[in-house]
């Protein structure tokens, strides 16, 4: 068999993140997200502190020999590892995300899995890669029996959710997210871009990306990282909101709008961090998502309005013990 | 891109480098019934080995293009399923007979050190990493039935189950090697095995790690693991086996023990476990950024060195003995 190009042009990456609350009581400290986090002995988990905490678990590889999905119905078979990671952020929100990358073309056959295992990452087609088709398909989300790395970041999530460190208590109820993405290749010469964020049903979100050829699988991982961290939030931020009724006669339970609203205090709103572990050259595709809808700006909103619900009760609770009584 | 000002070095991967000959030879495996068989066996392999290693020599000067290739050569101690005699005695004789053969071993390590070296498990560490080989039809879901403490190079065949009411039993399905070419050669090996809570790793499975090692492929936490100690001749050698380095450098001018390829002149029995260790090297992710630095170093040097980590080793089998 002729030697392999060293780095096979990438014609196509996709990927899926999840995104969920730490099921535990107390959010975990930094050498307790390293112990959690710790998929393996012999290698770090890679520890930061600025500007949040943040821990990011070894990659572990999966192996993959099937069908891609695809919008027009073609059967690529492809073979190679998926990677899959867990990050958790400021011990509180945890993520775990699978992704690979396809090249344009490959073999016509299967080759010895020794060779796959040297491109970690990387699932290579057999004969040509129709990419548009596979990205919409990716998007569209697979059929049974076709590549579906969604599953390999569910299967590293329920790994971690039955870790003895958690206690299973979480703080407040919330709902898991979960976001697709593919990146096609730009026209040569053109720079990265967010071709569309879309909101779908049951929590699921998918993002359409173009960037150039030259762009690590790894620093787009990071970017839809950020982007499901994010859009995290923001659901579950809009969620407590809707659950309280806003102005309804505070005598029947004066308490009830703070202990709705104390676990984003808590737990959510110093997390807010657009871009903060991106490359600069993909922190730019924020950019399109700040103008419309803007994130951060519901964001500010929300969180302003979170504030002055409870600058409200403090003051009606001030107010009442000051009130002499009837 | 410009650089970011800040850094913080526990977010970032690091990866020692170790110094990279062209080939590590190795000299052959010491097992106890070697040893009690007495000198003579000594003297019979090493005299078999010789012209051999000058042949694997031969060939990593021509695949350096005419320039002077590093060559290390190794020898392999078994003192973990059996122990026998003690490196005071054992270590001098091999010495002695290599030398009455025109061989020198440069490196002299103990099969024990790739279960455990100093407080790292070495053997659980890369076991950890194996990635099994999927067969066709695996989209994601978890690999299909490992089964513990195995490694095939395919598909089992299916459990026979006691036939159900009203159902026929099932015949008897082949197992099904996936890199079969027609026909398979369907090869399973035991890893490992539990006996009350001790585990024992197989012979293949230890093979592979020393394997690696030799390829400059094992790390632990990004730190080179199995790293060679010197030997001072005045020191002489322990009475007791743990005593001993597990990687100890005879030759004070050798060139490096880890090497971009390696070649095992072994006798033919050993043809089995060795098949087993290409089994498991082939479905083990290796460190990758102790094989992003061989790939560079050996990509400065001009030097081809094979995608496929079970493709960087090779054997020459004599007959007998």
């Amino acid at each position: 068999m002729a030697p392999r190009q060293s780095t096979p042009r990438t014609a196509l990456s996709c990927g899926e993140v999840r995104t969920s609350l730490l099921p535990a009581r107390q959010a975990l400290d930094i050498r307790s997200a390293a112990g959690l986090l710790a998929l393996r002995a012999d290698e770090r988990v890679l520890l930061s502190e600025r500007p949040g905490l943040y821990a990011r678990s070894p990659a572990t590889l999966t192996g993959v020999d099937c069908p891609l999905p695809s919008a027009n119905g073609a059967r690529v078979r492809a073979v190679g590892t998926v990677t899959a990671h867990a990050a958790l952020t400021e011990g509180r929100v945890l993520q775990t995300s699978a992704h690979c990358s396809l090249p344009a073309t490959g073999p016509d056959q299967r080759r010895p899995w020794g060779e796959y295992l040297v491109r970690p990452g990387v699932v290579e087609p057999l004969g040509k890669l129709p990419h548009e088709a596979v990205a919409r398909g990716v998007l569209d989300g697979p059929r049974r029996g076709d590549l579906d790395v969604g599953l390999i970041a569910d299967g590293l999530l329920t790994r971690l959710l039955r870790h003895p460190l958690l206690d299973q208590r979480p703080p407040f109820r919330s709902r898991p997210t979960r976001l697709r993405w593919a990146a096609l290749p730009a026209a040569p010469g053109e720079g990265p871009s967010l071709e569309r964020f879309t909101l779908a049903e049951d929590e699921l979100r998918t993002v359409r990306l173009r960037v150039p050829e030259d762009t690590a699988a790894a620093d787009l991982a990071a970017l839809c990282n950020d982007l499901a961290l994010h859009d995290w939030l923001l659901t579950n931020v809009v969620r407590m909101l809707d659950g309280i009724r806003l102005g309804a006669p505070s005598a029947e339970d004066p308490g009830a709008a703070v202990r709705a609203l104390r676990p984003a205090v808590d737990h959510l709103l110093h997390l807010w961090m657009p871009g903060a572990r991106v490359t600069r050259e993909l922190a730019a595709l924020w950019g399109p998502l700040e103008e419309r809808p803007g994130f951060t700006r519901q964001w500010q909103a929300m969180v302003q309005r979170i504030r002055d619900q409870l600058t409200l009760h403090t003051v009606q609770a001030v107010h009442r013990e000051a009130e002499p009584a009837p | 891109m410009t650089e970011s000002v800040f850094r913080e070095t526990t977010a970032e991967p690091r990866t020692q480098s170790v110094p990279l000959a062209h080939l590590s030879v190795e000299l052959g495996h010491l097992y106890m019934e070697d040893f009690e068989a007495g000198p003579e066996r000594l003297r019979a392999h090493f005299t078999e080995v010789r012209p051999w290693v000058e042949a694997a020599r031969a060939a990593a000067t021509a695949r350096a293009g005419g320039k002077r290739a590093r060559v290390s050569t190794c020898f392999l101690i078994d003192d973990y399923f059996t122990r026998f005699s003690t490196p005071a005695e054992v270590v001098p004789t091999l010495l002695a007979e290599a030398e009455r053969a025109g061989l020198t071993i440069d490196y002299l390590a103990r099969e024990s050190g790739c279960a455990v070296t100093g407080k790292i498990p070495v053997a659980e560490s890369v076991a950890a990493r194996i990635v099994e080989s999927p067969p066709p039809g695996s989209h994601g879901l978890r690999p299909p039935a490992a089964q513990t403490g195995w490694l095939a190079n395919g598909e089992r065949s299916p459990v026979a189950r006691a036939p159900q009411a009203m159902k026929r039993a099932v015949g008897w399905q082949p197992p099904h090697e996936t890199a079969a070419r027609r026909h398979s050669v369907f090869l399973d090996v035991e890893l490992w095995s539990d006996d009350d809570g001790d585990r024992t790793w197989s012979c293949p499975f230890l093979a592979a790690v020393w394997q690696l090692a030799r390829l400059g492929l094992l790390r632990n936490e990004g730190e080179a693991v199995l790293t060679p100690q010197p030997h001072t001749a005045t020191a002489g050698f322990p009475d007791r086996w743990d005593d001993l380095p597990t990687l100890l450098k005879l030759n004070d001018r050798a060139d490096p023990f880890a090497a971009y390829r390696t070649c095992s002149v072994l006798p033919t029995r050993f043809l089995p476990v060795e098949h087993a260790v290409r089994v498991i090297l082939d479905q083990i992710e290796v460190d990758p950024g102790a094989l992003a630095q061989v790939a560079d170093r050996s990509g400065k040097e001009r030097t081809a060195v094979p995608d496929s980590v079970a493709d960087r080793i090779s054997y020459v089998y004599y007959a007998g003995l």
